[in-house]
């Protein structure tokens, strides 16, 4: 992504003494041509409207018309707004137990798939299928799957659980969440771990074999510490991704029964879609900044990696 | 300067190149305009079922105008249309909480000159007093009203020779001897919370307190507001919602999975005696069953059948935006919009009632028991659409028919509106 690393000099020999600064002038334009437009773009579409939204995070803006700056009034009403504290505590919970889940379950899944077994690639393309449906109709069809066809067959073969429906348990709703997440989000992270296992050299099996490993120490004492990186980048992009859900709740059970199930994204979205717009932006900058902080672990993460 | 020829004229190719470019895109964008002489308005609507009705209308009008074109817009969201100076110029839109802050805030313009004010039933400045208005303006022309109650199968009621209650305890009564009947009393889906708090919980506060009272008294206490205040939530909603849990538990055992669809395909089909949705579910209904014999009633949440009231809200109100740089050929668009012939055909067609106080009655056999109770202003407006959604009320409401505590739910409730009303 960066440009920093500064571009090998070519040899020209056309050219007569070509001094350095005015090559390095020219490389720099014919970059900054690739690098302008996206700069522009995100300046106007992102960085603007989000310094806007930060400076009225210190107003009473509804959005339109005239405002008045209350210093930091949003922010110390946000730290004190049980709703608020009650989308965080949620939304993290979520996220943490939803991230477990995924990789667990996509790690497992990588190491099945990348086994020498029979359909290997067709399998991997059903399993990767989640990842191309949009996460609202997922979201939909998993509701009908929870309202009516799981009832259906808790009625059917007397299961009580199964009576009535997840999404409408107080308690329980959350699990339908994590569940449907988890099916949506576990692939993505699979193909990076089938990724990861396919850059471990097969020799160092076979050395471990020849030591008598069997294959769930090869798991443990091979495999896990050679793929301790990608763990922790997909720990920590999967977390990411489920601090901002949204979709998948709206399309499950709204934020409901009551408000169990919802998220800091829904909470800022409802509230400056109905007139709580500079509140809502205070949350919102509270949220960037902790999103900020987890893009900086992961940019550390990553850079240690390529270290390596 | 060390630039050779080639490496100068380059970049200036390229930035050349890009120069044109973004002239060309410029000037393509500028001549986006029409040929057409006439000044452009824009008409926002955005109920979706009458879309096509107002789009008919609006070719009526261009094809009888001189001086102005409108086009319809139908686009949801006004914030953000407002926030970027850009209304439309005249809007058709259901008359709710976001609709006043607009007002609230000056952004509409003053239509009390209007000669169609003067034209309002007798029952509309009560629909208008729950929200505030910009002072010295009537913001909005009322142009259409839902009436909504308790809508009831009349072939069970006829079959068991069950009579409709006008007291609580009647329907209490009604409740249960449906139950012993094996009858589900009333179809539930509270998987939608917007159908909670649109029916029972509006039915059931709405038909036992004041709400126009509450909410000014609470406007009167401003930023001033606590939970210990003389009127909270707690105060006032506390017994209609113990006896909204009441009723809840008379509905279908499935309730909780069922969602506005689902109803509505339950009750077409003769499912349960009773349903708690407003006459924008008759058109789904009758989709199923074209000769669902639906009748209405208000509940009854008192022991006086003097206290009997239905929920109505303005489905339709025409505003025209302070910003707009059209008023007058909106003003224009609206005078047409209101003739009466149009504006009660549209009643006709989208089961609404007038706002004029000449407005004929509705003719429809299923609303037509709504009536009286519209002619002697027996009415209220649901108490959902007084609560500003940055607070999750129909949230509350469904977690309340799910087993919720009315005590707790009030108390966040009244903790919301205080941080609010601070806020504010």
């Amino acid at each position: 992504m960066t440009l920093t690393s500064p571009a090998k000099p070519r040899s020209d020999s056309k050219r007569p003494l070509p001094t350095p600064p005015a090559k390095r002038r020219r490389f720099e334009a014919t970059y900054l041509g690739f690098l302008v437009p996206a700069l522009i773009c995100f300046t106007i579409a992102i960085t603007v409207p989000a310094a806007m939204g930060i400076f009225f995070s210190f107003t009473d803006s509804v959005g339109f018309g005239d405002y008045n700056l209350i210093g930091l009034a949003n922010y110390a009403a946000l730290f004190t707004d049980p709703a608020i504290i009650g989308a965080y505590s949620f939304t993290i919970g979520f996220a943490l137990v939803t991230v477990l889940l995924t990789n667990a379950l996509a790690f497992l899944l990588a190491v099945g798939l990348t086994a020498q077994i029979r359909a290997r690639v067709a399998l991997r393309t059903i399993f990767v299928m989640p990842m191309v449906i949009s996460g609202i109709v997922i979201a939909y069809v998993f509701n009908f799957l929870f309202s009516n066809t799981l009832p259906t067959v808790g009625e059917y073969f007397g299961i009580e659980f199964l009576k009535s429906s997840l999404l409408s348990n107080p308690d329980l709703a959350w699990l339908s969440i994590v569940i449907v997440s988890a099916w949506q989000a576990i692939p993505s992270a699979m193909l990076i771990y089938i990724a990861g296992l396919m850059a471990i050299p097969y020799d160092l099996y076979e050395a471990s074999s020849l030591d008598g490993a069997s294959a769930l120490g090869q798991l443990v004492h091979v495999t896990l510490p050679l793929m301790i990186g990608y763990i922790g980048i997909n720990i920590i992009i999967g977390f990411k991704n489920f601090l901002g859900a949204y979709d998948v709740i709206v399309g499950l059970t709204n934020g409901g029964p009551g408000v169990k199930t919802r998220s800091i994204a829904m909470t800022i979205f409802t509230g400056f879609e109905r007139g709580d717009y500079a509140y809502q932006m205070a949350n919102a900058t509270v949220f960037f900044i902790i999103s900020l902080i987890i893009a900086l672990l992961q940019l550390r993460l990553t850079n240690r990696g390529q270290v390596k | 300067m060390n630039f050779g020829s080639e490496a100068l004229s380059r970049p200036l190719k390229r930035r050349s190149f890009i120069a044109s470019m973004l002239a060309t895109g410029t000037l393509t964008l500028t001549s986006c305009g029409t040929d057409d002489p006439r000044a452009s308005i824009r008409f926002n609507q955005s109920k979706p079922e009458v879309v096509p009705y107002f789009r008919d209308l609006l070719s009526q009008f261009n094809s009888s105008q001189r001086t102005v074109n409108a086009t319809h817009e139908v686009t949801a969201g006004l914030s953000a249309a407002f926030a970027r100076n850009d209304p439309p110029d005249l809007g058709c839109l259901n008359y709710n909480f976001e609709m006043a802050r607009f007002q609230e805030r000056g952004a509409l313009s003053d239509l009390s000159d209007l000669p169609q004010q003067k034209m309002n039933a007798p029952f509309i400045k009560q629909l208008l007093d729950l929200y505030p208005d910009y002072p010295g303006r009537t913001s909005v022309l009322p142009y259409s009203m839902m009436g909504a109650s308790v809508l009831y199968n009349k072939d069970i009621f006829e079959k068991h020779s069950l009579s409709i209650p006008t007291r609580y305890s009647e329907l209490l009564d009604l409740c249960g001897e449906l139950s012993d009947l094996g009858i589900t009393p009333i179809y539930s889906t509270f998987k939608d919370a917007w159908t909670v708090s649109q029916g029972l919980a509006d039915y059931c506060v709405g038909g036992a307190i004041e709400i126009n009272q509450h909410f000014a008294d609470l406007r009167e206490l401003g930023s001033d507001f606590t939970p210990d205040s003389a009127v909270t939530f707690s105060k006032a909603f506390t017994d209609p919602l113990l006896r909204m849990q009441e009723l809840a538990k008379f509905s279908n055992k499935d309730a909780a999975n069922r969602g506005y669809g689902d109803g509505n395909l339950a009750f077409a089909n003769g499912q349960a005696a009773m349903y708690l949705q407003g006459p924008w579910a008759l058109p789904e209904i009758a989709k199923t069953n074209p000769d669902a014999n639906i009748g209405t009633f208000p509940l009854p949440m008192t022991e006086d059948p003097e206290d009997l009231k239905i929920r109505v809200n303005l489905d339709l109100a025409l505003w025209i935006p302070e910003q707009s740089d059209h008023k007058a050929e909106a003003r224009e668009l609206l005078a047409f919009l209101c003739q009466p012939e149009l504006q009660d055909a549209y009643n006709e067609s989208a089961l609404g009632f007038g706002v004029r106080s000449d407005s004929p009655p509705t003719t429809d056999p299923r609303l037509k028991q709504m009536q009286p109770y519209i002619d002697n202003g027996r009415i209220y407006q649901g108490v959902s659409t007084a609560i500003p959604r940055t607070i999750p009320f129909e949230n509350y409401m469904q977690g309340l028919v799910t087993g919720g505590s009315v005590e707790q739910t009030l108390a966040t409730l009244d903790a919301d509106w205080a941080r609010l009303a601070q806020r504010s």
